[in-house]
């Protein structure tokens, strides 16, 4: 990790060294056990209705859809409901996502459409915001 | 022993009263508290922990504790009042009288969903204090005008009804056969058919009733009144079933240990359990 040693200044950061430097972290923590490989994988998983499989390549995301910025990343511990949580934002406010048996993911904008990624979750639930809602910031 | 009566049949003083005393409670406070505990236990079942309310046995008789606690706040407030049923394989339409001005009100406007007519509109005074997002206001989008989808039909509760047995592992919302789950509505199918029944009407409404803040809408209560009557109906029709299942908690090892309620187990945050819920009979019953 002498890469993690060697951060420059934050303004020169360009955004691939920061997101890295977040997967490495969260590798460091989840790496040991398998449970997130390829965090910076394809993108290609991202069809509703086609859960990922349990352990398969979990992504992180940061990206504009339809104007709003969505953000995602593994986490565990507080705040992770059930062994592979994820903190999901929209335009900064933090979005609940739930995990269904079969592996899909729900947002507390929509309790009955299910996503096979946290990243199609976070986009369907721009989708239901529409363009006059944001989130409270209240989680569920 | 009260009666619970069909929307489309109440006289218009009825329909005032129970608009009232719903409008009462929201000004004390109590209806806000309803609307939280109904967000605090919507647990899915990928999480590890106890569910009682969704994809869950217990979904049936822990919603009829739910209305019977909204029933007696009502109640309180004017004994005449009674939570009406909304059967929505009748009353198929925005047109239905159940969204008229009186009673529900209708859909919400173009653009921010906002519901603008009837007692719950934020311009008359509804004001959503538990919400997910940052409006204020109730939002609808009946029928899904983007994407059009049509309300469960009574084919589709014949399809839960048909099931013999009230529930099956692994209990939660895969269980492919059951009427718990079929009468719940979640199904491994894609599109618009992977909602069934109850699901289907929370999607139909749209706006707050997709979420977990779905009780700031009160046609919330309407709905799960209906649901409630399609259950008293399977027993009706199934009297040598076991009227609910598992009978016994899942043993350690089981990957439903500790996360569902078996029939002789308290749903909280009651002490309540679904044999205690079996019935309503000299509590309340249904015009049909």
């Amino acid at each position: 990790m002498e890469e993690i040693a060697a951060v420059p200044s934050a303004r020169t950061v360009p955004r691939l060294t920061r997101r890295h430097l977040i997967a490495a972290a969260a590798t460091a923590v989840l790496g040991a056990v398998g449970a997130f490989r390829g965090l910076r994988g394809s993108d290609e998983a991202d069809e509703e209705g086609q859960p990922g499989a349990p352990g398969g390549p979990s992504l992180d995301f940061d990206e504009t859809y339809r104007g709003r910025r969505i953000q995602g990343e593994p986490v565990t511990g507080d705040g992770a409901h059930g062994p592979e949580g994820w903190r999901v934002s929209v335009d900064g406010q933090p979005l609940g996502l739930m995990r269904r048996a079969d592996g899909s993911y729900l947002s507390m904008v929509d309790h009955y459409q299910s996503y096979a990624t946290p990243l199609a979750a976070a986009r369907g639930a721009v989708d239901e915001l529409g363009t006059h809602q944001t989130l409270s910031g209240r989680l569920h | 022993m009260y009666t619970r009566k069909n929307q489309s049949s109440l006289s218009r003083a009825e329909r005032r009263r129970f608009v009232d005393a719903v409008l009462k409670i929201k000004r004390s406070g109590e209806y806000d508290e309803f609307v939280r505990t109904h967000i605090d236990y919507y647990v899915s079942d990928g999480e590890h922990r106890l569910r009682v309310a969704h994809m869950t046995p217990s979904f049936l008789p822990w919603h009829r504790r739910f209305l019977l606690d909204f029933e007696r706040a009502l109640r309180r407030v004017d004994q005449g009042v009674t939570v009406p049923y909304w059967d929505w394989t009748k009353d198929r339409t925005p047109a239905s009288s159940l969204w008229g001005e009186d009673l529900m009100g209708g859909t919400g406007r173009r653009g921010d969903r906002r519901v603008t007519t009837g007692p719950f509109a934020r311009g008359n005074g509804w004001v959503v204090k538990e919400g997910v997002t940052d409006g204020d206001f109730l939002t609808r989008a009946l029928g899904r005008p983007g994407d059009p989808l049509k309300l469960p039909t009574r084919q589709d509760v014949a399809w839960a009804t048909a099931e013999t047995v009230y529930d099956v592992s692994p209990w939660d919302s895969t269980s492919s056969r059951g009427f718990r789950n079929r009468l719940e509505g979640w199904t491994s199918g894609v599109g618009s058919e992977r909602w069934r029944n109850h699901n289907r009407v929370h999607r139909w409404v749209g706006g707050h009733m997709l979420g977990g803040a779905s009780v700031n809408d009160p046609v919330f209560w309407l709905h799960h009144a209906f649901v409630d009557l399609l259950w008293t109906r399977w027993q009706r029709l199934r009297p040598d079933s076991a009227p609910y299942l598992p009978a016994r908690p899942p043993e350690l090892g089981d990957s439903q240990f500790e996360r569902i309620v078996a029939r002789r187990q308290p749903m909280p945050p009651w002490r309540t359990t679904p044999q205690d819920m079996l019935s309503h009979k000299g509590i309340y019953k249904y015009a049909e």
